[in-house]
């Protein structure tokens, strides 16, 4: 499998795409079933938000998510790229251990997905580059 | 892979069967059966899940909408999810709202 960029409409019909994709290159690189996983649902919850609210606010009917994926030895980075409003993922709060412990009514909605994000990679990290929003996730298959 | 649910109401237990992709592009069907077995208020919810493969943060949010709609009182058990789906419970502190078991009833 090459590491060719891959456009995907910024449409939540996209999502299965997007996690059937990294989830070939995971297969071919070896990874087992829980960082297969892991990343997949990392990359599922930015690019969610990226369709449902970075977009939108940027007044972008449907944009694009670009994905670029590199692989050196048993390390794999995922980059998504959007030309969405700026949002660093990893400047917004994220459920607590206060949260955490409310009964499930009592819940915040807000930032399980970026949380999600977060724990589910060995690396999580956000550039802005130009007018480009890049959300880079790195997977190591021996950690 | 796509998502499947399907609802019924036996003896007032609410029973919801899911199975393959639960993300964001999917939730609001769960949504739909969660609005449906609540006109019936029933006195539990059952998520039978085995065959569910993957499930995102939006349905993290379909459980905490489903505990607001039933009611505080309403216990949500959840029947042989699949490890990762459990990791996730447990990442975001969920789990402990919930019962994981293997049938229902026990």
């Amino acid at each position: 499998m090459d590491n060719a960029a891959k456009i995907f409409p910024a449409s939540l019909d996209s999502l299965e795409p997007i996690r059937d994709h990294v989830s070939a290159k995971c297969e071919a690189l070896g990874f087992n079933k829980k960082k297969t996983y892991g990343l997949c649902l990392a990359i599922d919850e930015i690019a969610t938000n990226i369709i449902n609210y970075g977009y939108p606010q940027a007044g972008i009917g449907l944009g694009i998510i670009e994905l670029l994926m590199a692989d050196e030895g048993k390390q794999l980075t995922v980059t998504l790229i959007d030309t969405a409003v700026a949002f660093n993922p990893l400047n917004h709060l994220v459920p607590n251990q206060e949260d955490m412990n409310k009964p499930l009514e009592d819940r915040p909605i807000g930032g399980l997905g970026i949380l999600l994000a977060q724990q589910n990679v060995d690396e999580f990290r956000y550039e802005r580059r130009g007018d480009q929003n890049c959300n880079v996730f790195v997977v190591n298959a021996a950690s | 892979m796509g998502f499947n649910i399907t609802s019924e109401i036996i003896e007032g237990v609410a029973k919801l069967t899911l199975s393959g992709s639960l993300d964001s592009s999917s939730a609001s069907m769960m949504q739909t059966e969660i609005q449906k077995v609540a006109t019936q208020a029933p006195i539990a919810l059952v998520l039978y899940v085995s065959e569910l493969e993957f499930m995102a943060s939006a349905g993290l949010r379909m459980l905490i909408f489903a505990k607001q709609k039933l009611g505080t009182a309403v216990q949500i058990y959840i029947v042989q999810p699949q490890g990762q789906i459990v990791d996730t419970l447990q990442m975001t502190g969920i789990i402990h709202s919930v019962h994981i078991v293997d049938n229902y009833p026990a």
